[in-house]
């Protein structure tokens, strides 16, 4: 909270500060062109583009949706790690652009393709310890890769696991990624208009539930659990939906650094939260991927259905989209706002 | 063979029987009053009187749920299931005349977790099979094959514990395919491995499962005290002495082996404990397996539950998984209790 309402202050002032030289005409509309060769830091690393990016392999959706929503979709020569299926808006782009895996794709799968930029959303996947590839696998075929500042900004994904974040994620990163994506492919005006909208509908979200019912609630996000009835995945103080709660003004219950620590429901119990998000998805691989399991679980089990947020209703269903750094952030803020608000929690 | 030399000292086992008793009683009673959540110790007992006897005490709800539904059933199964771990481990100690047995040597946690994964991601079974019953009927096909390989493969114990390796990781394999094959990509990814073991999901059913499977499999465990005694210097003498050695083993592996299917489809896979806690016992009170047994339960409970109260206390708010913490606390115990036989010899 104290962070981010700092920020807020900070880029606050930033636009104090630059007033003046906006009104003195020095910042045109009409961004830049990019200068090549670019070269931009990535996660401790530096990547030159000689020219913008025409076969490009996008390894994680919300990566490869930043590219459809940029009008880059026929640079695209290949994607991987699907989550669902592509949202609605891009099945057009999506359906001539060959699939090379639902999930992890091989190194060669990759290179095979011939691309000029390898743009991953996990460095678990491109990155130290990357299945797909290091990094250098990479600079060695003279293939820029490009991960998304989201996953290792402020983040440590040495260990296993999901990583650990040190700092709570912000959609800052992700305006970061669309940005550098803008200067990467020589369209910033595209990549500030997504921004803009972006914002705008962050800002929108906030606005609706602004008011002193909705500040410090306690809320928590339940992702799965491996065992419906057992100790659950719930979100960590620093994630993605750690950003929707703050961004909102809700109070994590969850206070580790774990992107998504194994907690009790004991504990749950014990922290009480007012309102319950509980993730829906698409994922099989544990019996509480499935809502309709997780829904049940709280109206049936001894101790969740006597928790106020259960007793009164007050349960959220958002899409596992908003839980990762990407476009469908946003719909999680709106959707959380949403039953906020509903639930009379916001004045 | 003389079996007891010396004349029973009945008030003695008495007291023994007693102090082991007051001991578990005493680590349940510690689990049900320590937790994340802070209980006082009356409403703590006020809860237990009415989950118990029905008194009508006015608890809150969700402390009444939190003191009788989820950490008083978790503290007897983590009992149960520490207590048949360490009886397994005992068993096949000295079946297979190997130090190194413990119960998941068949195979029986690999095949668990294929049966899981094939029920959860290949949708076998439909509707009817659920995640534990897939479990059970995986842990038992792993046994099977395992038996198959091992009786091919001549039945001496060292053929059936490499069996049982190769055997579980054909199953891991299985499952690991099945895993990075089917299901789609999703956070949450650190935990790859579907049964590990954890205490969490426990509830009052699975009580009522578990209790008749641990005391039926250990009387017909005490049934074999001297049996088992005998297996000591090897099958051939068991035979000598009399011993029906094919039936004896197929008894004793068929109830090892139900008891530890059991408990791997209730909690997953917990290690450590049905390896060391036998030989713990052994140092305390001997090789007779009629003295040996009945501590291995004890000593298993006890030492399952206080593990369990430290998984969920160590680090606030989150649980280790109850493997770590087995190993953590009982590898240096086990050093320590190795370090004083060598002394002592």
């Amino acid at each position: 909270m104290t962070r981010s309402a700092r920020g807020l202050r900070q880029s606050m002032c930033a636009v104090a500060l630059a007033l003046p030289f906006l009104a003195g005409g020095v910042v045109s509309a009409k961004a830049e062109a990019t200068r090549y060769p670019l070269t931009i830091e990535n996660c401790g690393h530096q990547v030159t583009f000689d020219k913008a990016p025409k076969r490009v392999v996008a390894i994680g959706q919300t990566q490869t949706e930043i590219l459809y929503a940029l009008g880059l979709g026929d640079r695209l020569v290949g994607t991987a790690v699907w989550f669902s299926p592509v949202a609605k808006r891009f099945e057009a782009a999506n359906a001539g652009v060959k699939r090379l895996a639902d999930n992890d794709p091989s190194f060669e799968a990759v290179v095979a393709q011939e691309p000029d930029l390898v743009t991953a959303m996990f460095e678990w996947h491109v990155g130290p310890n990357g299945i797909v590839g290091k990094r250098d696998q990479f600079a060695k075929l003279k293939v820029p890769a490009y991960v998304s500042p989201s996953d290792c900004v402020g983040k440590d994904n040495s260990g296993a696991g999901d990583g650990v974040r040190t700092q709570m994620f912000t959609m800052e990163l992700v305006y970061r990624n669309i940005r550098e994506f803008g200067q990467i492919f020589d369209v910033a005006d595209k990549a500030d208009t997504l921004i803009a909208e972006l914002k705008a509908r962050e800002a929108k979200a906030v606005a609706a539930v602004a008011g002193n019912g909705a500040k410090d609630i306690p809320v928590t996000v339940w992702f799965s659990s491996k065992d419906v009835k057992g100790d659950a995945f719930l979100a960590g103080k620093n994630g993605v939906p750690a950003y929707i709660l703050a961004k909102l003004g809700a109070r994590n219950i969850i206070t580790t650094n774990e992107e998504w620590p194994l907690v009790g429901w004991e504990s749950v119990a014990a922290a009480n939260p007012a309102v319950i998000v509980v993730v829906k998805m698409d994922r099989r691989r544990f019996p509480a991927d499935d809502i309709d399991l997780k829904l049940n679980f709280l109206k049936t089990d001894a101790v969740a259905s006597k928790l106020d947020a259960v007793r009164n209703n007050r349960i959220v269903v958002m899409d596992v989209g908003a839980t990762r750094a990407g476009l469908d952030t946003v719909d999680g803020i709106e959707a959380l706002a949403k039953g906020i608000e509903s639930f009379g929690l916001a004045k | 063979m003389s079996h007891a030399p010396i004349a029973p000292n009945w008030p003695a086992r008495i007291a023994i029987a007693l102090a082991a008793l007051l001991a578990l009683v005493t680590a349940i009673a510690l689990a049900v009053t320590i937790g994340e959540m802070k209980i006082p110790l009356s409403t703590a007992f006020q809860a237990l009187g009415n989950g118990v006897f029905n008194l009508g005490y006015p608890v809150s709800a969700i402390q009444q749920g939190v003191i009788f539904d989820y950490r008083l059933s978790r503290a007897l199964l983590a009992a149960l299931c520490g207590g048949t771990l360490a009886l397994s481990g005992a068993i096949l100690q000295a079946l297979l005349r190997n130090p190194l047995a413990e119960p998941y040597i068949l195979g029986i946690s690999a095949g668990a977790s294929t049966g899981a994964v094939a029920v959860m991601i290949l949708g076998f079974g439909g509707t009817v099979l659920t995640l534990s019953g897939g479990a059970f009927l995986g842990a038992i096909a792993a046994l099977a094959v395992v038996a198959l390989l091992a009786t091919g493969a001549g039945g001496s114990s060292d053929r059936v514990i490499l069996a049982g390796v190769a055997g579980s990781q054909l199953f891991n394999a299985a499952t690991a395919t099945i895993v990075t094959t089917l299901a789609n990509a999703e956070q949450a990814r650190g935990v790859m491995f579907w049964l590990l073991g954890n205490f969490g999901g426990v509830r009052w059913p699975d009580v009522w499962v578990a209790t008749p499977v641990a005391l039926i499999c250990f009387g017909i465990c005490m049934l074999h005290a001297k049996v088992l005694d005998a297996f000591a210097f090897g099958a051939d003498a068991a035979a000598s002495l009399g011993v029906a050695v094919a039936r004896v083993k197929i008894v004793l592996f068929a109830t090892t082996a139900v008891m530890t299917a059991t408990m791997v489809s209730i909690v997953g896979t917990v290690g450590f404990v049905g390896l060391v806690i036998p030989h713990a016992a052994r140092f305390l009170v001997g090789p007779a397996h009629a003295r040996l047994l009945p501590t291995c339960l004890v000593i298993g409970a006890i030492f399952m539950i206080l593990a369990d109260i430290l998984s969920r206390i160590l680090v606030p708010q989150q649980i280790l998984p109850i493997g770590v913490v087995t190993a953590l606390f009982g590898a240096p115990a086990f050093a320590l209790i190795l370090y004083r036989a060598r002394r002592a010899t």
